[in-house]
């Protein structure tokens, strides 16, 4: 028994002091020689680099209404390694069934997170207070679970403008950038989608900072102290030119009418007022839209996402008898006192008659009353005796067919045909100078926006050659362009002011008529392929001294002189009461 | 001037002075663990409360009078009582499972006022005892195979209900104590062959078809024995039995496997791919070598360890303790604190083979491997050589009953020694 004991004694000493000496090089290895490595693991698993966010700029009425800012809302968020290949880790498990999440839908959801290269995972967004005082109650049992706080986009009047101001989103991957540059877009960050959230995306967003923190286990900052590696610059406060209350009676004026209408203040051609109908609640982009009303609202027939004031293209119908009479002025084809062959109702060109709106006829009427009226058949009688490229010119003068540099990046420039845009379409010879007799009427292929009709109407009621819309007031550019006349004869133009007023005096404007103040507008009605006649209505007010431009167009609304100079006098009546208001409150 | 209780020879008094080190070491590392972290912190919270460190004070000192007990008391009163101990170890096993309340899906506790008792830590004072009294009653006999399947009741019977509370890591200390035993008692290598090549199967087997999905490891061991046994001119029945029980143990481990519990079937998987869990199992591992891992050489530091202090490292006053040392006091400090367990060791073997009575012989055997196998395996555990499973380091993890029953474990292998060495 002994000489056994001493060999198995040797066996097991041999055995023990192997496996002691396992331990000890296992020690050596750790400690010794990977001890770099641990001790950057252990750094590592401390300090952490996050990348700050700044806030988004707010935007601002000009009187400093909020209408756009941000609101904090707490996700529930979970690191990426959660949803393994092989299903959720305990924490998800937990989490959906302490909320009662749809087991199924939620994985759906957050591998579509997950391919979209997000840094974390929000398991549920803008969450409630009982279940962020769950995960923060029961950390230890969630680990890599972490309630985080977000910026949410808020529009405070919704609707009202939401073809101006737009709305923002969430980066698509392709506009995803280096993930090492902690400028660029990092999947989850918000851009500016529509609108001048879009238009003024750089100023609007600053730029996100970098900092390094410590953490402990649960990932709670512990660090009495952040090292800021890169500050975060907040993005910038923008105003906007835009009034809410003359918004909101714009909005109201037009009465949910489809169509688009535009207020230029003068001199400045700050946009005071613009509005798209219908439109649609930007906050259904930051809150989370359904694909239920976003397919609802891709398959209105109204189209509430076309932003009207700068996308739509119309003919602009006999307001642009403006740019005829101008052009025939200028060209001296036609006098201010010049009458032509009476109108009895239509005009015979060639084999086809050309129809006067006024199905009675006009009679004789001079220049000037050819516009008051309205007359077609006066208007084929000056557009035979002009040029395409005449009324090209003086249409680009005046700022239509052409974008008029808005900030917004999809207005479109519409169309003022010449010969070689005649020629390119129809061939050379394929078409008459009867072509004359629509484009002296505004019909046609002459196609424009609403916001270059404002364009043209505050350019004669100011004689500014330059004047552009504005939709930011910023203090920098606070002295504002010198006005730089139209190369136009004063007496043509001081004519034609004239003969606006008494469109509103006595003609075809007459329903725009201010009790105290005199405005000088002109009247359209623009015939539609597709439906019922367009109306416009064009006017700048008081008409002596101008300080507001003002466009409205209903789509399929039938008389310009019937239905959209009424809306231009109720939105003016409000815009003169704001006047008196705002001036009344600054003495 | 002599004191009676003092102990008597030098032998036993390392094993005392040992003793009071790791003692000391242990209440200075959970004063560490209960201390909030310094530094440009605002986290104060060390996550783990001061009274920790106050009851393990006081265990302490019952730990002494359990040493003293166990040392002062006749190793003749151990032999004689052994089965009763035994007996009485299995109904408090049996008692825990059903009395116990459910604490984080297992039974392993009864509270006793404020302290709680762990019953299968005594179990392994009373197996160890158990089993020492059988084989020494067969020492002197030729027969083999009727002590070792006796032993072999004697230890299944509290390892089985040590696995129903669950708790794998202790019935793995039960296995340990066994082996060690029979293999002090002596075998034939037929009997070892028999014995250590299905356990060598099941582990090839849950390896091919748990880890890899493929057959070809088992396959190859298979072929492997059977080449061997013919080498070694084995007999053919003798052969064939070997054969089938190597096949039945490979079998029986996917039963098993199948038969475990999700999370220990999920720490064994962990172990073979850490990476699979980065915040369960495998996270305990990968943030106790980087606790070890960053101590160095000279270690962060007393109370300064981050891993420690941030609360990275689980378990810190209890399974993982030993990462603490690591990371405060470095490679020299884990390295003292090893040295002192291999003087238990070494020691404990030499008393073990120096021991006239084959019964102390046994029982000094039986706490060697106790204190080796539960040093060897946390130590491999925390550095991340073997899978986690829940097991103390002894008398330096926080704890009550694993303290007493060291302290009482070494208490008897210095009553032991001191007799070895007496006349």
């Amino acid at each position: 028994m002994r000489d056994i004991k001493i060999f198995q004694a040797r066996i097991m000493r041999g055995v023990i002091l192997l496996l002691f000496g396992v331990i000890v090089v296992e020690l050596f290895v750790l400690q010794i020689l990977k001890h770099e490595h641990y001790k950057g693991q252990s750094l590592q698993n401390r300090q952490v680099q996050i990348r700050v966010k700044p806030p988004r700029g707010r935007i601002l009425d000009r009187e400093g209404y909020v209408l756009a800012d941000n609101v904090y809302i707490a996700d529930i968020t979970l690191p990426r390694s959660s949803l393994g290949t092989d299903g959720p880790d305990s924490t998800l498990a937990r989490l959906m069934d302490w909320f009662n999440l749809p087991v199924d839908e939620t994985l759906e959801r957050l591998r579509d997170q997950k391919a979209s290269g997000r840094p974390r995972l929000t398991l549920v967004a803008n969450a409630d207070m009982p279940r962020i005082a769950a995960v923060e109650e029961r950390r230890r049992e969630l680990p890599g679970a972490r309630v985080e706080a977000r910026a949410r986009r808020r529009y405070t009047e919704g609707e009202l403008f939401a073809h101006i101001i737009g709305y923002v989103g969430e980066v698509r991957p392709e506009e995803v950038g280096d993930e090492d540059d902690h400028t660029a877009y990092h999947p989850g960050d918000t851009v500016g989608r529509e609108g001048l959230e879009a238009s003024w995306e750089g100023d609007l967003r600053g730029e996100p900072g970098l900092f390094l923190k410590e953490v402990n286990a649960v990932g709670r900052v512990v660090g009495r102290r952040d090292v800021p590696l890169r500050p975060v610059i907040s993005g910038q406060d923008v105003t906007l030119t835009l009034s809410r209350t003359l918004q909101d009676s714009l909005s109201s004026a037009m009465a949910d009418r489809q169509g688009a209408a535009v207020a230029l203040a003068l001199p400045s051609g700050e946009v005071l007022a613009a509005i798209s109908n219908p439109a649609y609640d930007p906050n259904l982009f930051t809150t989370g839209i359904s694909s239920r009303d976003w397919q609802r609202l891709l398959d209105d027939p109204r189209h509430p996402f076309l932003n009207r004031i700068i996308q739509a293209t119309y003919p602009p119908g006999s307001p642009y008898k403006i740019v005829t009479s101008l052009a025939g002025l200028e060209a001296a084809v036609v006098g201010k006192w010049t009458h032509f062959d009476p109108c009895f109702g239509a005009y015979q060109f060639g084999n086809r008659a050309f129809r006067c709106w006024k199905r009675s006829g006009h009679g004789e009427l001079d220049h000037a009353g050819g516009l008051v009226h309205s007359c077609d058949v006066f208007y084929y009688q000056l557009g035979l005796r002009l040029e395409l490229e005449q009324l090209r010119d003086m249409a680009h003068l005046l700022g239509l067919g052409q974008s008029t540099g808005s900030p917004f990046s999809a207005e479109v420039s519409g169309n003022i045909p010449d010969t070689a845009w005649y020629d390119d379409h129809y061939g050379p010879g394929k078409w008459t100078r009867g072509v004359m007799l629509n484009n002296a009427i505004g019909q046609g292929e002459i196609l424009v926006t609403p916001l270059q009709m404002a364009v043209m109407t505050a350019r004669v009621a100011l004689n500014d050659g330059h004047l552009k819309p504005r939709f930011r007031i910023r203090e920098d550019e606070a002295i504002p362009d010198p006005v730089r006349p139209l190369p136009i004869d004063v007496e043509n133009l001081e004519w034609l002011r004239h003969a606006m007023t008494r469109v509103v005096d006595m003609g075809t404007g007459t329903r725009a008529k201010l009790e105290a103040i005199e405005v000088a507008g002109k009247t359209g009605t623009a015939e539609n392929p597709h439906g019922e006649d367009h109306a416009w209505f064009v006017c700048f007010a008081p008409a002596s001294s101008p300080t507001v431009a003002f466009v409205v167009i209903l789509e399929h609304g039938g008389h310009g002189g019937a239905v959209a100079a009424p809306v231009a006098a109720r939105w003016l009546t409000a815009y003169f009461n704001w006047c008196d208001r705002s001036s009344g409150g600054e003495s | 001037m002599r004191m009676d209780w003092l102990p008597r020879a030098p032998s036993s008094a390392v094993l005392l002075w040992t003793f009071a080190a790791l003692c000391l070491y242990s209440l200075a590392t959970l004063w560490s663990v209960t201390e909030g972290i310094r530094g440009p912190y605002e986290m104060t919270d060390s996550g783990i409360p001061k009274a920790i460190f106050w009851r393990q004070v006081v265990w302490v000192g019952i730990g002494w009078i359990a040493l003293l007990v166990a040392m002062r008391t006749s190793l003749q009163f151990f032999e004689e009582a052994a089965p009763l101990l035994y007996l009485a170890a299995v109904l408090l096993l049996v008692l825990v499972l059903v009395l116990a309340p459910e604490v984080a899906g297992s039974r392993r506790w009864f509270a006793l006022g404020p302290l709680r008792m762990q019953p299968s830590e005594p179990a392994k004072i009373a197996l160890v005892l158990m089993l020492a009294r059988l084989f020494s009653t067969y020492v002197s006999q030729q027969r083999q195979l009727l002590p070792v399947i006796g032993s072999l009741l004697l230890a299944a019977l509290p390892l089985a209900l040590v696995l129903r509370e669950p708790d794998l890591g202790t019935s793995l200390v039960y296995a340990a104590l066994w082996l060690g035993a029979v293999f002090w008692f002596g075998l034939s290598w037929v009997f070892i062959l028999s014995v250590g090549s299905p356990l060598l199967s099941a582990i090839f087997n849950f390896y091919s078809e748990s880890v890899i999905h493929q057959a070809w490891p088992w396959g190859a061991y298979l072929l492997l024995l059977m080449a061997g046994l013919t080498v070694a001119r084995f007999r053919l029945l003798e052969s064939f039995l070997l054969v089938l029980a190597n096949i039945a143990a490979g079998v029986g481990v996917s039963f098993f496997w199948d038969g475990l519990k999700p999370y220990q079937q999920e720490r064994i998987l962990t172990f073979f791919d850490p990476t699979r869990d980065q915040f369960g199992t495998g996270y305990q591992a990968i943030q106790s070598k980087v606790a070890i891992g960053s101590g160095g050489l000279f270690g962060t530091e007393y109370l300064q360890g981050t891993q420690k202090g941030l609360a990275f490292l689980p378990e810190r006053h209890t399974d993982f303790i030993f990462s603490v040392v690591g990371e405060e006091l470095g490679f020299i400090g884990a390295l003292m604190l090893v040295a002192l367990y291999m003087v238990i060791v070494l020691k404990g073997l030499e008393i073990a083979s120096k021991a006239r009575k084959s019964f102390s012989s046994l029982v000094a055997l039986g706490v060697t491997v106790y204190f080796a196998f539960h040093v060897i395996v946390n130590i491999a555990i925390t550095t991340g050589l073997l899978p986690v499973t829940g097991l103390p380091l002894p008398v330096m993890s926080y704890g009550g009953s694993n303290l007493v029953v060291s302290a009482f474990m070494l208490g008897l292998l210095a009553n032991i020694g001191s007799r070895t060495f007496e006349s």
